[in-house]
C-alpha cells in the first residue's frame, strides 16, 4: 500500500444557506481498502459522497487525489480524474444489453469509415464486457441480454462491475445493496471485493450495518456533519457501531 | 461454478418464441393482407397498383420512422402532419414563381428540398427549445406545434394550394428502368428509411436514443448530453416532416395546406403496431416500417375493393385496435417466457 492516500479531503466544509452539511471533514484514504461511510440520515453522508463526486463544490477545505489537489466543475472531471460513483437506483438502461450498458458513454466504435460516423463495434463491447465482469467475480452468460432479464442483485452487481471497470481510483456505492435480498446481497458484497483486491478504494455508503461490518476494512462515522469516529472495522460490533452513529455511547 | 453466476435462460418452446417474434406477427398480417387483396382481384398485383401503394408507402415511412427515434426517446411528436403542411406550402411558396422561367428543373427541386427540410427543421427545433429549454412536456409541445402549423399553413396559402405546374409530377412519376414501379422520389425515401435503421440500430445515435429512453438517469449518469440528445431527436422529426411535405408537392404538384392532416396519427400507429413501446427505451425501426406498410395496405387495399372513402377510417381504425390487442398478446407472451 502505497502511503500517498489515494483520495484525502482537508478541512471540507459545506453548508445549503443556514445549513451546515459538513464542518471541517478531513479523511484520507488508500488504493486497496474498502471504507464505510456510516450515520444517521442528515448526519451529511449524501453531502460528502456528492462533494467528492463533484455534484458539489465544497465551500471550504479541498479534495486532493493521489497527492494532487483537484477542483471539480461537474461530475465530468471527477469521472475523468478516476473517481466513478454508483447513485442509489441510478443503475443501467434496463432496454440496453449487459454489454450497452457496461460501455455506455464510452462505446468502442468500428475501425474503419463507418467508425468515423459513429457506428459501433458491438461485438468487441460485449466480449470485453464479459473478460472484464470476470475480473470482478461476474459471470454473465452472454452479454448480448438486455439488463431487464436479471434479478436486482445481478443488476447491481453489473453496475458495480461497471464502475470498477472504468474507475481508476476510487468508486463511490451509495447504498448498493438496498432493497436486495440476502442472497443477492452477498453477490454485490463479493464485487465490492474483488474491486478492492484490483486495488481500488471503495467507499460504501449503507444502513445495513451487518453488511458494514463483513466488508469494510475502515469505518467512518458522521454525525451532524462532523466526522466522529474512523477506525479500524475491527474496534466495532452492531451495537457499538449503532452507539456511534446515534451518539448515546461513543 | 464461479460466483455470481447468472442462471441460464430457460429454453423457450418454439412456437412461442416465433409468435412471441414481433417481425413474423407483421410478415404475417402483411402477407395475408395481400394474398387476400390478390385473390380477390388479380388487378391487385399490377405495377399501377403497386407503385401506387410505394408512393403512398413513401409520404408516410419517413415521419414514421423518425416518430421511432422519439417514442423510443421517451418522447411524443405530434406535429409532425402540421409540419409537413407548412413545409410543403413554403416550399411551394418558393418554387412557384421559378416554374415557368426556365429555370433548370433541377435547381428548382433542389430549391425546393432545401426550404423544405429548413422549414421543417425549424419547426422541430421550435419543439426541441420549449421541450428541452422550457422543460415542457412533449405532449403538450408538439400539440400547440401541430395546431398552430395547421393555422400557419392555412394563413400562407389562404386556403387554397400554390399549384405547381402539372409538370411536377411528372418528375416522381418516372420510374426506374428494370425496375417496375419504383419510382426515383420511392427511393430517395427508401435509402433515407435504410440508412436511419443502420442509425438506430448500429450507431451511437442510435443506442443513445435507447439509453435515454430506457434510462434517462443513467443516461445523465453515463455522461451522455442528454438535453442535446433530446433535442435533436425533434430536429431530425420536423426535418423529415418538411421532406415529406417536399414528397407531397411533388406527388400531387401543389404545396396544399391539408396536407398530412391524418399523418400524425397514422404514423403513431405504426410506430405502435411496429411493436414500439410508448414508454420508451424500446422497439424497432422494421417493426415500424412493417406496421406503415399494413397500415398502407388496409388503406389502399379497402378503396381497392371500392369500400365507401367514408368508411376507409373506420377500416383502418379497425385494424390499428386488433395490431394493438395482438401487440400487447405477444408482450404478454414475452414477459411469461
Amino acid at each position: 500500500m502505497s502511503d500517498t492516500p489515494i483520495l484525502e479531503l482537508r478541512h471540507v466544509s459545506k453548508s445549503y444557506g443556514s445549513v451546515k452539511a459538513l464542518t471541517d471533514v478531513s479523511l484520507k484514504a488508500y488504493a486497496g481498502e474498502i471504507i464505510g461511510l456510516v450515520g444517521d440520515n442528515g448526519a451529511g453522508k449524501s453531502s460528502m459522497i456528492k462533494t467528492i463526486s463533484g455534484v458539489y463544490t465544497p465551500d471550504e477545505g479541498e479534495i486532493l487525489v493521489d497527492g494532487t489537489p483537484r477542483h471539480w466543475r461537474s461530475p465530468h472531471d471527477a469521472i475523468a480524474a478516476g473517481i466513478e460513483t454508483l447513485y442509489q437506483d441510478s443503475g443501467l438502461a434496463p432496454d440496453l444489453t449487459i454489454g450497452s450498458n457496461i460501455f455506455l458513454g464510452r462505446e468502442l466504435r468500428r475501425r474503419s469509415l463507418l467508425g468515423r460516423l459513429g457506428f459501433l463495434d458491438q461485438r468487441s463491447m460485449e466480449s470485453q464486457a464479459m473478460q472484464e465482469l470476470e475480473k470482478v467475480g461476474i459471470s454473465i452468460g452472454a452479454a448480448k441480454r438486455t439488463v431487464s432479464e436479471l434479478s436486482g442483485g445481478q443488476r447491481q452487481a453489473v453496475a458495480i462491475g461497471r464502475a470498477a471497470m472504468w474507475a481508476k481510483h476510487v468508486i463511490i456505492l451509495d447504498e448498493p445493496t438496498n432493497h436486495l435480498g440476502a442472497r443477492q446481497s452477498i453477490e454485490v458484497l463479493k464485487v465490492m471485493k474483488a474491486a478492492r483486491d484490483r486495488g481500488l478504494c471503495v467507499l460504501f455508503i449503507s444502513h445495513t450495518l451487518p453488511h458494514v461490518l463483513e466488508v469494510t476494512d475502515r469505518i467512518i462515522v458522521l454525525r451532524l456533519g462532523r466526522i466522529v469516529r474512523d477506525a479500524p472495522t475491527s474496534e466495532f460490533t452492531v451495537e457499538s457501531l449503532l452507539g456511534t452513529i446515534t451518539g448515546l455511547s461513543q | 461454478m464461479p460466483p455470481n453466476q447468472v442462471t441460464p435462460v430457460t429454453e423457450v418452446p418454439r412456437w412461442r418464441s416465433l409468435l412471441a417474434n414481433q417481425l413474423t406477427v407483421l410478415v404475417v398480417i402483411l402477407v395475408v393482407l395481400m394474398v387476400l387483396l390478390g385473390n380477390h382481384n388479380s388487378r391487385f398485383f399490377t405495377s399501377s397498383e403497386m407503385s401506387f401503394l410505394l408512393a403512398d408507402f413513401s409520404g408516410l415511412v419517413l415521419v414514421a420512422v423518425a416518430e421511432t427515434f422519439v417514442i423510443i426517446s421517451g418522447g411524443i411528436d405530434l406535429s409532425v402532419g402540421s409540419v409537413m403542411a407548412v413545409s410543403g406550402v413554403l416550399a411551394a411558396r418558393a418554387m412557384q414563381p421559378l416554374i415557368n422561367s426556365h429555370t433548370n428543373e433541377a435547381v428548382v427541386l433542389i430549391l425546393g428540398t432545401l426550404v423544405a427540410l429548413a422549414a421543417g427543421a425549424l419547426a422541430g427545433a421550435i419543439n426541441a427549445t420549449l421541450i428541452v429549454g422550457f422543460n415542457v412536456v412533449p405532449f403538450v409541445a408538439t400539440l400547440a406545434m401541430w395546431y398552430g402549423g395547421q393555422g400557419l399553413a392555412l394563413v400562407w396559402t389562404g386556403g387554397q394550394p400554390y399549384g405547381l405546374n402539372p409538370g411536377a409530377q411528372t418528375w416522381s412519376a418516372q420510374t426506374i428502368p428494370g425496375l417496375p414501379f419504383v419510382s426515383w422520389l420511392s427511393l430517395i425515401v427508401i435509402a433515407i428509411t435504410v440508412v436511419l435503421g443502420l442509425v438506430l440500430r448500429k450507431a451511437r445515435y442510435g443506442r443513445y436514443t435507447f439509453a435515454i429512453g430506457s434510462n434517462n438517469f443513467a443516461a445523465r449518469a453515463a455522461g451522455i448530453g442528454v438535453k442535446r440528445y433530446v433535442g435533436s431527436f425533434y430536429i431530425l422529426s420536423g426535418a423529415l416532416a418538411g421532406l415529406t411535405g417536399m414528397f407531397f408537392d411533388i406527388r400531387l404538384g401543389s404545396g396544399a395546406p391539408t396536407t398530412g392532416q391524418t399523418t400524425t396519427l397514422i404514423a403513431i400507429a405504426a410506430v405502435v403496431i411496429g411493436g414500439t413501446s410508448l414508454f420508451g427505451g424500446s422497439g424497432t425501426y422494421i417493426g415500424t416500417v412493417l406496421g406503415a406498410a399494413i397500415l398502407i395496405v388496409v388503406q389502399d387495399g379497402a378503396i381497392f375493393v371500392n369500400v365507401s372513402a367514408n368508411w376507409v377510417p373506420v377500416v383502418v381504425a379497425s385494424v390499428v385496435a386488433v395490431a394493438s390487442i395482438i401487440q400487447s398478446g405477444r408482450l404478454r407472451l414475452r414477459r411469461r417466457s
